[in-house]
């Protein structure tokens, strides 16, 4: 008996110690992607949404030779419109039309997915204990980091693959779609390996999306400075932003640029397993201070607390917010009607755009863009209540004398004022960047295009916080995808011709482009008003509920 | 605390400054889906008394707690603290209490020091100087953040806080996971303090010791039933307790005896185990030469263990 079990056991061992690390590493990819199909899933329908309605949209708003030719012609010095989508190559054709407006749009997608998802397979998996958990398992360092990256790489991959697939739909040649879509992507490993390098240098997740975010927005901004400042042109090199747009897809492809990608991701990966493999897990490289002297302001009450923890992320969306619509707001001027004629201002309007042809038109088009930002502020601040009840702290501040509906109350209170405060830098920001910039718009119309956030973020912070009330672990997910939802809803539904009743069921459909058009007051009370009717039902709700951990 | 003297425990001190009792509930259930938390509870902890709520992993302890303040919503029946509602007034109720959770849920980016402070101002009323006492005595160093902080020392913090507070009903979820034994006792110091004070205590455990070194009155739950409760004394009384003897000359054949069995016989001892009147196992002892006689009363683990004995493998510690 004793003797067969031995038997058995020695049968076994070779066995899985011949597969084991190779099996192991495989059930740790496995384990990643498990954990982030919902975010990848979401991104992929986003990436092949978009490349489908681009070209389809193109082909209906300008049908003839001569509407393109035109519109290729306004957008040639349109350095505003740059900033979103860089610079135009061949837009005559819609298959540079769609490079143009893909390409640029869904490269910045693809850099903020590339951060969160390594930062997420690597920090995040550390922060919460579960990287120890593995690596006492008997899974070595070297396994367990190419386990995290490779489901990253995998999840990129699905990005890549969607893209393509919107565009071959939409009927784009089949290579140059691979190309194009290819291009997008690329920016994804870069920023990933940005996400790696920060995962090991910062004390902890937040710190390494801080860190990691602050460097791919620079190499944003050096891509928007580089397609709008005359003469910077060559600051494209130096940013995969820039790189992408080098690829040349459907404008003479050039394939040799790729290098650039694929050399600056080993590298930063190169770097982050240097620091991954001598340093102690659990910890950053950038020294975190364990002990203070109490600072004992801000803690008299939930929400002191909570604008406590929460002012350094407002502090980084305003920041971001407002350096944008400085720009903006600097490049307003060269937003010129030049050679557009009434119809084909009319189509541009039809692209989403609104009448972009004007400083004060553009403006306007812009400030949609805030209120998407600010928008999704309020949802972040939902998440943030949520991740609050998920960790049990929740319920270690309702045992004491605070009462739910006061505490979420506040925390609602809260996001507004703090979607207020982003609304109002981005005001005084563009007003600024348009004063340097030469182009005349009056401050009070840009307080009230600052204004015209509000009601639509009300109306989203309504909704959030009645999902958080009643599916609180499908809150966050709610909340973005209706943002995201109701934003490609005006886009999608003004490209292809449904009933008018049908693209005005979004809010983003009901919003004055203030400052070219008039607040839409009816419209936006509204609004306001189902938010805060959303809100109200949250808070009965809330006061009916458990508290629900993770 | 010896067997003798908790048979004589003091009544527990009824009535309250309102006249109701810290905990009572009535018929109360929660259910989760199809799983039945906590089912028909019918609990009163009188003011002024420590009450040690036993039961193993999964039982319904925290679903009670959580009941209590009013966290949860019950599926049927009432929880009243102090005669108010638990979940429909739970702001007033909570001025009365003090919660620590078997889980220290903090903020990472707090020091010890200031979550002191954003608790003792989130509860509205706590007594600054003891606090300052008890960070001396539990040796927390309060300039640490939480995310910097152990288990244990984390679990320091959240108990200090309830402490604190002087509250009148100190809610405890398994306080003590996560100290060192040295912290333990300065725990329990504190919890003696605190009765002397007259504040009523709910501790929830599954640390018997503990439980039977604080506690007036025990209840003992199972599958969200309670099954048993009473004093030490009375818990007692319904379970065996055990007896050792040795003879001089050998063992001797004793007459059957109601309530008693042999659990182990040596040449010379025996090891019985008696449930009920001792009196005729002395009586027919008395025939024999004895060189020596120990009884001992079971143990409170004894005693649980009575309750799950075979039938829930997962309940056995």
């Amino acid at each position: 008996m004793a003797t067969d079990s031995a038997a058995l056991a020695a049968g076994h061992r070779p066995r899985r110690e011949a597969g084991g690390g190779i099996a192991r590493g495989r059930a740790l990819v496995a384990r990643a992607l498990r954990d982030a199909r919902v975010r990848t899933l979401s991104f992929a329908y986003l990436f092949a949404l978009f490349a489908y309605i681009q070209p389809v949209g193109f082909r209906s708003g300008f049908p003839t030779l001569s509407d393109r030719a035109a519109f290729a012609r306004s957008f040639g010095d349109n350095k505003a419109v740059r900033i979103f989508y860089g610079e135009p190559h061949n837009i005559i054709d819609v298959t540079g039309y769609t490079a143009w407006r893909v390409g640029g749009t869904l490269a910045i997608f693809a850099g903020v997915f590339g951060l969160f998802a390594a930062v997420r397979a690597l920090r995040t998996e550390e922060d919460t204990g579960r990287m120890e958990l593995v690596l006492a398992g008997g899974v070595g360092r070297g396994t367990s980091f190419a386990a995290a990256l490779t489901a990253v790489a995998v999840t990129v991959v699905v990005l890549w693959v969607a893209e393509f697939a919107g565009f071959a739909v939409a009927g784009l040649p089949l290579g140059g779609s691979a190309y194009l879509a290819l291009a997008t992507a690329s920016v994804a490993p870069v920023c990933a390996g940005v996400g790696a390098l920060a995962s090991q240098l910062a004390p902890s997740r937040r710190v390494a999306l801080e860190l990691g975010g602050a460097v791919v927005g620079v190499l944003f901004v050096l891509r928007v400075i580089a397609d709008t400042a005359n003469g910077l042109g060559w600051l494209r090199w130096t940013t995969p932003f820039g790189w992408a747009e080098e690829l040349r897809p459907f404008a003479g492809a050039r394939p040799l640029v790729l290098v650039l990608p694929i050399l600056a991701t080993v590298l930063l990966l190169a770097a982050a397993w240097r620091l991954a493999a001598t340093r102690d897990i659990g910890t950053g490289l950038l020294a975190s201070r364990d002990s203070a002297d109490p600072r004992l302001g801000l803690l008299s009450s939930p929400v002191a607390q909570t604008l406590r923890s929460e002012r350094a992320s407002l502090l980084i969306w305003a920041a971001s917010a407002g350096a944008f619509a400085y720009i903006l707001g600097l490049l307003a001027k060269s937003s010129s009607s030049a050679g557009i004629s009434k119809s084909l201002n009319r189509a541009i309007g039809k692209l989403g755009s609104g009448t972009i042809t004007t400083p004060v038109g553009y403006v306007g088009f812009a400030f949609i863009f805030f209120i998407l930002v600010v928008s999704l502020f309020a949802c972040a601040q939902i998440g943030a209540a949520r991740h609050e009840e998920a960790e049990g702290r929740l319920e270690t501040v309702l045992a004491l004398a605070v009462g739910r509906r006061h505490w979420l109350t506040g925390r609602l209170l809260l996001a507004l004022a703090g979607a207020a405060v982003i609304s109002l830098v981005c005001g005084l920001l563009t007003w600024l960047g348009v004063q340097s910039g030469g182009a005349a718009i009056s401050l009070p119309k840009l307080l009230e295009a600052s204004a015209n956030c509000l009601p639509v973020t009300i109306f989203f912070l309504g909704l959030a916080a009645l999902a958080f009330a009643v599916v609180p672990r499908a809150s966050a997910g709610i909340a973005y995808g209706l943002v995201a939802l109701a934003f490609l809803w005006d886009l999608v539904g003004s490209l292809l011709d449904v009933p008018s009743w049908v693209v005005k069921l979004t809010p983003f459909a009901h919003v004055g482009l203030v400052p070219a058009q008039a607040f839409e007051t009816t419209d936006a009370m509204v609004m306001a008003l189902i938010g805060v009717s959303a809100a109200l039902l949250a808070l009965w709700a809330f006061g009916r509920r458990d508290l629900i951990g993770h | 605390m010896t067997a003798s003297s908790s048979a004589f425990a003091a009544a527990p001190a009824g009535g309250s400054p309102t006249g109701a009792a810290a905990i009572n509930t009535t018929g109360l259930c929660k259910r989760y889906g199809d799983t039945t938390a906590l089912d028909q509870l019918d609990l009163t902890v009188n003011a002024g008394e420590v009450y040690g709520y036993l039961g193993p992993n999964g039982a319904g302890k925290t679903t009670t707690i959580r009941l209590l303040l009013g966290l949860h919503r019950p599926s049927s029946g009432r929880a009243e603290v102090f005669g108010v509602d638990a979940w429909s007034e739970p702001v007033t109720a909570h001025r009365r209490v003090a919660y620590v959770a078997g889980e220290p849920f903090l903020w990472p980016s707090l020091t010890g020091r200031e979550t002191l402070e954003f608790l003792a101002n989130l509860h509205g009323d706590t007594d600054a100087a003891y606090c300052d006492e008890l960070v001396e005595r539990f040796q927390l160093d309060d300039r640490r953040k939480v995310r910097a902080l152990s288990k244990g020392n984390r679990q320091k913090v959240a108990l200090i806080a309830a402490l604190a507070t002087r509250a009148d009903l100190l809610l405890l979820d398994e306080p003590t996971s996560g100290l060192d034994p040295l912290m333990e006792v300065a725990f329990r110091v504190c919890v003696q303090e605190a009765k002397e004070r007259g504040q009523t205590i709910f501790l929830s455990s599954h640390i018997l010791s503990e439980v039977e070194a604080l506690c007036d009155r025990v209840g003992i739950l199972r599958d969200g039933r309670l099954v048993d409760e009473g004093t030490l004394g009375e818990l007692r009384h319904l379970a065996a307790q055990t007896v050792e003897v040795t003879f001089e000359d050998g063992t001797p054949e004793l007459p059957p005896l109601e309530g008693v069995s042999v659990l182990a016989a040596g040449p010379k001892a025996l090891r019985l185990s008696v449930s009920g009147d001792i009196g005729p196992l002395i009586v027919a002892l008395a025939k024999h030469p004895i060189t020596s006689l120990t009884s001992r009363e079971p143990s409170l683990e004894e005693i649980f263990l009575h309750h799950y004995d075979g039938s829930e493998p997962g309940g056995h510690r």
